[in-house]
C-alpha cells in the first residue's frame, strides 16, 4: 500500500515555519517540532531588517551588486550559486510576507520602504517598525496556523530532539523526542527530516546577543552522528552590546553611526562617574586607532579595538570588561528623533538614560556564519537548480537544515539584514528540496528496524537516568559560565593559536566534568536542569568544533581574525609599486591556501577536520579589497 | 529602595506539578544594581539554597529573548503580570513576589501553560488567506502609512498573556478568548487582502466566548508590556460585529 | 463559504445590552423625572401625575411588554453574566476595573431594590386602595422612616450609576467609542448625564417628604 511519506521539522524560527510551508503546501504532511511556543524563537530578536532589491529608490541597485555586497562581505568563503539565488529570490520573498500580511514599513505612497543598513551603498532594506524580525516570524507564524487548523500541520511544541533515527543504509527515517514536560521519550518516524534549530550564541554566555534556547545543542547532535559542521570558526561578535547579566542587549550600529563616541578612562582605575571625567582623561581609541573612520568603523575592526583596549591593554573601565558608548554631547532632540526606538531599549533594560550618562558596552556573540554542511545542485544560470533535492540537503541521507543552523549563505562574514533573508529563502529551498526527496523516495523500502528504535529509546532514557542519579561535584549552570567565559576569552573577537590549543585542553576538560554533575533536582516531571545538563554536554562538543576549526585557520578572514597571520597593506603604496605587488602576491598565496571551506567530522578523540573548494564561478575574488 | 543594598530577596510561590499544592520559599543574592528578575533567577539557580539554608531543586520558569519579544516570561512580579527581564530589581519593592501567571494551569513552579492563546488565534482564523507561500510576481495592497502605524500597534502582539492574566473574564471558569486573539482579529481585518475574510473572523468572535464575554474592565490595556490598544480593538471590533450582525439579520 | 447568521449569544448579549437602555434606561429617566414632581404635593402628584398614568391606554399590556419584561429579561441574564466575573480589585486598582465590578454589584442590587420597590407600590396597590388612591400619602408614609429613604436613595443611586456606566460601555460595546480618548470623553459625558439623573431623583424623593 502507499501511504503518504511525512517529513519532520525542528525548530519553529523562521527558517523551520517556511520549511514547513512549502512542504505542507505541497500535500505532505508535517510535524513540527519546538522547545516551545515557534512563536518565541529567536527570529523575534532580528531589529533591523530585510534586505531585498525592489530599487526603489532611485539608486538604480541591482540584484547583481546586492550578490557582489554579499561575497564580498563574506570575504568569498561562500559557495556563490546560493548566494546568486537568495539575492535573486529576495523580492519574492518580500511579496510574498507582505501578502501574509507582514507589517512592513511603508513610503508616503503606501509601498514597501527601504532603508540603508549594515555598509552597503544602497537602501536594500526592509523593515517593519523595530521589530522586523518579529514581524516576519509571526507572518509565517499565522500561516502555519493556518495549515494546522486545516490538518496538514502537527505541532509538538515543548518537546526537545535528541537524535535521529537512521535506517540499515544509514538514512535518516525520523527522530527521538522527549516531552519537556513529562520527560517521555518518544520515536517520531518520518520519511525526511528538516533541521532548522538557529545559531549557538550561547556557547559564549552571557557575552552574547542570542536568546537563551540558542544553544547549538540540536545542530550538535545531528553532528556527533555523522553530520557535517562547516565554517564554525566564523562568528560575528556586535561591538556595541549593553552589557547585562543574563544576556547582552544589542545596541544597533546606528548609536556610532549618529555621532556616539567610544572611550574609556585612560586610568583604569578612576572610580568617578564618567560625566565627571574630563576630556584629557578620556580615551577615545577608535578615533585614535582610525583617524580616517573614527567611531565609524566596520563592526568587526570595532569590536577588535574594544578587545585590544580592554584585554590586552587592561584598560577597561575599572579594569573590566565595558567601554563607554557615549551620546551626551549630542544635541538631545536630534539624538531622541534619529534613535529613539534603541534609546528606549536601553533606559527599560540599563534602567538608565544614555543621554544623561553613556552607555556601557562590550563586543558581543552574535551570529555564527558557520553551521551544518549543506549541499547544493548548479544549474546552467551559476544558481541553484530549483527543487533539487540536493540543495540544503546535508551529508547525511534524508536530513536537511537550513537558517542560522546552516553554513551557506555568509561566508566569513554576514552582511546586515541578510539573515533574515537567508533564514527566509533556505528554509523555503529545504522545504522544496523536501518536497523532491520525497515525490522521488521509493515506497517499497525496507521499513525502520524497530528493534533498533527501541535500543535507542532505552540509550536516551539512560542517560537520563544516568544524568538523575549522578551526583558528582559539578552544576551545570556554573558549567556554562565556565564555558562561556572560556569560549569568549580565548576563542572570541581575536585569536591566537596557543590560546586556541588551551581553549580544546579546557574545553576536554569541561567534558568531563558535565559528565559529573549533580542537577540538585530528582522530580521527573518539567526538570529543567535535566535537560540544560544534556544540552551543556552537546554545547560543549560545539564549542570543541569552533576551536578546533580556528586553530586550523591560520589566516585573517572576516569574523576570524589571527593577528599572527595577518598580510598587512603596504602604507602608501599602490598598484605598480613592487611592495604592493608583493603584498597582492601574498594575498593570492593564502587565498590557494586558505579559501576552502572547513568541515569538522565528529569522532570520540574530537573534531577531524578537512576542507573543500569553494564554487567561486560567479564572482571570482581577483583582486584585494582596497578601501583607501 | 535603598533600605536593603546588600541583598536581593525574593519570595517564590513554587508548585511540583499540576494540581499539587503551592508552598512559599524565599531566596537572598547578592545585591547588584544592574540586576533583573531573570538574571536575579539565574544566581538562584547557581545555587539554590533557601534562606533558611536549605537546599532544593532550582525554581523552573520560562525565559528565551529576555529583550521583551518573545513573551515567554511573563510572571506575576509583586502581584503584577508582566515580563521579568525587563523588571529591573531596582525599580521594585523587597522581597520580590514571583507568582506564575494566573488563569493559565501551572505546569511547575513558575511556568505555566499557554496553549490557550494559541487555541484562541486558531479559533479567531488570525490570519491572511494567501494561496500558498509562493511568489505571485505581486506584491499586497498598499496600505498609507497612517494605518499601517496603527496596524504595527497590534502586530507586536508577543502572546505573552499578561493581558489575559489582568483580565476578570478570562481564565479556567470562562470560554473568553481574551483581548489577545480579539486584537488579533482588528489587526487581520484591517489587511488589503485579509478583509475579504472579515465576515468569518466576525462570525468566530461572535460565538461562545467571543468579544460579547468582554466586560471592559480594561486592565488588559493597563498591563499590556507593549503598550498595544486592546480597548481599541475591542471598540472596533465593536463596531465591525454591529455592522455584521445587522447584515446578518436583515441582508446585506 | 456558508455561515450560520450571528451567534444567539451573542445576539442575546446584544438585546441585554439594547434593553438597558430601550426602554429600561429611557424609562428610567421618564420614572424619575415624573416623580420629581412630587414637590408639587400631593394633589399634583394624585391629581394629574397619577391619574395620567393611569388612563394611558392599554396600559396593563405597556406595562408588562415595555417595562416588566425588558427587565426581567435585563435582570435574569445580567446574573448569568455576573457569574463570569473574577474581579480582582485590590490588584487592579484601575477606574475602569471598579466600574466594571460595580456594574455587576450594582445590578444585583437594583434586582433586590426593584422587588421591594415594584412590590410596595404597585403589587400592593392591587389589593390595598389606600395605596391606588392616595400614592402620595403612601410614599410620604414610607420615606418618612429613615431607614427607608435610605433603601430608596440607594435603589435610586444604584440605578442611575448603573445606566450611566452601562451608557459609556455600550459605546464600546456597539462600536461608538473606539479610541481611548473617545471612551474617556463619552464616559465624562455619561457621568454628567448620571449627576443630572441622580439629582432629579433625589429631589424627588425629597419632594414627598412632609
Amino acid at each position: 500500500m502507499k501511504t503518504t511519506p511525512t517529513a519532520i521539522v525542528i525548530g519553529g524560527g523562521l527558517a523551520g515555519l517556511w520549511a514547513t510551508l512549502r512542504i505542507a503546501d505541497a500535500g505532505f504532511p508535517v510535524q513540527l517540532f519546538s522547545l516551545f511556543e515557534v512563536k518565541r524563537s529567536h527570529s523575534v530578536c532580528a531589529q533591523g531588517g530585510i534586505n531585498a532589491v525592489l530599487d526603489t529608490k532611485g539608486q538604480r541597485d541591482s540584484i547583481h551588486q546586492h550578490i557582489v555586497d554579499t561575497l564580498k562581505g563574506g570575504e568569498y568563503l561562500a559557495n556563490q550559486p546560493p548566494v546568486k539565488s537568495m539575492c535573486e529570490a529576495a523580492p519574492g520573498l518580500i511579496h510574498t510576507f507582505e501578502r501574509m500580511g507582514v507589517t512592513f514599513s511603508r513610503t508616503s505612497e503606501g509601498l514597501l520602504d527601504q532603508r540603508l543598513f549594515g555598509g552597503v551603498k544602497n537602501k536594500r532594506t526592509c523593515f517593519a517598525g523595530a521589530s522586523s524580525g518579529q514581524q516576519l516570524l509571526y507572518g509565517v507564524d499565522q500561516q502555519v496556523r493556518r495549515l494546522e487548523s486545516l490538518g496538514q500541520v502537527v505541532k509538538f511544541e515543548w518537546w526537545e530532539f535528541l537524535s535521529l533515527l537512521k535506517d540499515a543504509d544509514g538514512v535518516c527515517r525520523g527522530i527521538l523526542a522527549m516531552d519537556l514536560k513529562s520527560l517521555e521519550i518518544r520515536a517520531f518516524p518520518a520519511d525526511v527530516v528538516v533541521i532548522a534549530t538557529g545559531g549557538f550564541g550561547q556557547i559564549y554566555a552571557p557575552k552574547t546577543t542570542t536568546s537563551s534556547h540558542c544553544t547549538g545543542a540540536a545542530a550538535s547532535r545531528c553532528y556527533q552522528q555523522g553530520a557535517w559542521f562547516a565554517n564554525a570558526e566564523f562568528f560575528q561578535f556586535h561591538p556595541t552590546a549593553m552589557i547585562g547579566r543574563d544576556k547582552n542587549r544589542l545596541m544597533s550600529e546606528a548609536a556610532r553611526g549618529e555621532g556616539g563616541r567610544i572611550w574609556t578612562p585612560r586610568d583604569p582605575r578612576d572610580a568617578r562617574a564618567p560625566n565627571a571625567i574630563p576630556e584629557a582623561e578620556r580615551f577615545y581609541f577608535l578615533e585614535e586607532f582610525f583617524p580616517a573612520y573614527g567611531n565609524t568603523v566596520s563592526r568587526d575592526e570595532a569590536s577588535r579595538a574594544i578587545w585590544h583596549v580592554t584585554r590586552e591593554m587592561g584598560l577597561g573601565i575599572q579594569g573590566t570588561d565595558r567601554v563607554y558608548l557615549d551620546l551626551t554631547h549630542l544635541d538631545r532632540a536630534f539624538v531622541s528623533g534619529r534613535l529613539g526606538a534603541i534609546l528606549d531599549i536601553y533606559r527599560k533594560f540599563a534602567g538608565t538614560d544614555p543621554l544623561a550618562a553613556p552607555m556601557e558596552i562590550f563586543p558581543a556573540a552574535h551570529y555564527p556564519m558557520g553551521g551544518l554542511w549543506v549541499d547544493f545542485e548548479r544549474d546552467a544560470d551559476g544558481g541553484m537548480r530549483p527543487d533539487s533535492p540536493r540543495n540544503q540537503a546535508t551529508n547525511l541521507p534524508g536530513l536537511y537544515a537550513c537558517g542560522e543552523c546552516d553554513y551557506a549563505y555568509h561566508g566569513a562574514n554576514r552582511l546586515g539584514a541578510n539573515s533574515l533573508l537567508s533564514a527566509s529563502f533556505s528554509g523555503r529551498v529545504a522545504g522544496e528540496s523536501v518536497v523532491s526527496y520525497l515525490k522521488g523516495l521509493d515506497h517499497r523500502r525496507t521499513p525502520l528496524d524497530q528493534a533498533g528504535v527501541a535500543f535507542e529509546i532505552a540509550r536516551q532514557q539512560r542517560l537520563n537516568q544516568d544524568l538523575m542519579r549522578s551526583n558528582g561535584p559539578e552544576n551545570p549552570y556554573q558549567l556554562h559560565q565556565a564555558l562561556g567565559a572560556l569560549m569568549t576569552t580565548r576563542v572570541g573577537v581575536v585569536r591566537v593559536n596557543s590560546e586556541l590549543a588551551t581553549a580544546l585542553d579546557e574545553l576536554r576538560e569541561l567534558e568531563r566534568r558535565a559528565a559529573s554533575v549533580a542537577l540538585g533536582d530528582s522530580s521527573a516531571w518539567t526538570n529543567q536542569t535535566l535537560v540544560f545538563a544534556r544540552q551543556l554536554q552537546d554545547m560543549i562538543r560545539l564549542a570543541m568544533v569552533v576551536a578546533k576549526s580556528a586553530l586550523e585557520r591560520d589566516e585573517c578572514r572576516g569574523a576570524h581574525h589571527k593577528p599572527a597571520f595577518k598580510i598587512p597593506l603596504p602604507e602608501g603604496k599602490f598598484a605598480g609599486d613592487p611592495e604592493f605587488e608583493d603584498y597582492r602576491a601574498r594575498w593570492r598565496a593564502n587565498n590557494d591556501r586558505w579559501l576552502k571551506t572547513t568541515i569538522a567530522e565528529f569522532s570520540a578523540e574530537g573534531p577531524r577536520i578537512h576542507d573543500e573548494e569553494i564554487d567561486l564561478s560567479i564572482y571570482p575574488p581577483t583582486e584585494p579589497r582596497d578601501y583607501r | 529602595m535603598p533600605a536593603n543594598r546588600m541583598s536581593i530577596r525574593f519570595k517564590i510561590r513554587r508548585q511540583d506539578a499540576p494540581g499539587s499544592p503551592s508552598y512559599w520559599q524565599e531566596f537572598a543574592i547578592p545585591y547588584a544594581p544592574d540586576h533583573n528578575v531573570i538574571s536575579a533567577l539565574m544566581v538562584v539557580q547557581n545555587n539554590p539554597v533557601t534562606t533558611d539554608g536549605q537546599r532544593v531543586a532550582p525554581v523552573v520558569w520560562d525565559r528565551n529573548c529576555m529583550e521583551e519579544v518573545c513573551g515567554s516570561c511573563a510572571m506575576l512580579i509583586n502581584g503584577v503580570p508582566r515580563p521579568s527581564c525587563s523588571a529591573l530589581i531596582d525599580s521594585l519593592t523587597q522581597p520580590i513576589v514571583l507568582e506564575p501567571l494566573p488563569k493559565f494551569p501551572v505546569v511547575r513552579d513558575l511556568l505555566v501553560d499557554r496553549s490557550r492563546i494559541d487555541e484562541g488565534l486558531r479559533r479567531v482564523r488570525a490570519w491572511i488567506e494567501i494561496d500558498g507561500a509562493w511568489d505571485t510576481h505581486e506584491g499586497a495592497p498598499r496600505i498609507s502609512p497612517i494605518e499601517w502605524s496603527a496596524n504595527y500597534l497590534y502586530s507586536r502582539c508577543m502572546s505573552c498573556g499578561c493581558c489575559l492574566s489582568a483580565c476578570p473574564q478570562f481564565g479556567p471558569h470562562s470560554a473568553f478568548i481574551g483581548p489577545a486573539a480579539l486584537a488579533q482579529v482588528r489587526l487581520m481585518n484591517a489587511h488589503p487582502t485579509g478583509r475579504y475574510d472579515q465576515a468569518e473572523r466576525l462570525h468566530a468572535i461572535m460565538g461562545d466566548g467571543g468579544i460579547s464575554d468582554c466586560g471592559n474592565a480594561q486592565n488588559c490595556v493597563r498591563v499590556c508590556p507593549k503598550a498595544i490598544p486592546l480597548t481599541t480593538a475591542i471598540g472596533e471590533l465593536g463596531r465591525q460585529t454591529t455592522v455584521q450582525a445587522v447584515k446578518d439579520l436583515f441582508g446585506g | 463559504m456558508s455561515h450560520p447568521a450571528a451567534d444567539s449569544r451573542f445576539l442575546l448579549r446584544r438585546l441585554h445590552s439594547l434593553l438597558g437602555l430601550l426602554p429600561i434606561g429611557i424609562f428610567l429617566t421618564f420614572h424619575l423625572w415624573e416623580n420629581s414632581q412630587s414637590r408639587f404635593g400631593a394633589g399634583h402628584y394624585n391629581g394629574e401625575v397619577v391619574a395620567f398614568l393611569r388612563g394611558m391606554n392599554y396600559l396593563p399590556v405597556l406595562e408588562i411588554v415595555v417595562i416588566a419584561l425588558p427587565l426581567l429579561f435585563h435582570a435574569g441574564y445580567g446574573l448569568v453574566v455576573a457569574t463570569q466575573m473574577r474581579a480582582e480589585l485590590t490588584r487592579y486598582r484601575f477606574a475602569r476595573n471598579w466600574l466594571y465590578w460595580l456594574q455587576r454589584v450594582s445590578g444585583i442590587g437594583i434586582l433586590i431594590f426593584l422587588l421591594l420597590h415594584v412590590g410596595m407600590t404597585r403589587i400592593e396597590g392591587l389589593w390595598r386602595v389606600s395605596v391606588r388612591e392616595d400614592l402620595f400619602g403612601h410614599m410620604q408614609h414610607l420615606l418618612s422612616q429613615s431607614w427607608m429613604f435610605g433603601l430608596y436613595l440607594t435603589g435610586l443611586l444604584l440605578s442611575v450609576f448603573h445606566l450611566a456606566n452601562g451608557l459609556s460601555t455600550m459605546g464600546i460595546v456597539w462600536g461608538l467609542t473606539t479610541s481611548a480618548r473617545a471612551q474617556r470623553r463619552f464616559g465624562f459625558v455619561c457621568a454628567g448625564f448620571g449627576l443630572l439623573l441622580a439629582t432629579i431623583g433625589v429631589h424627588g424623593l425629597i419632594g414627598f417628604l412632609p
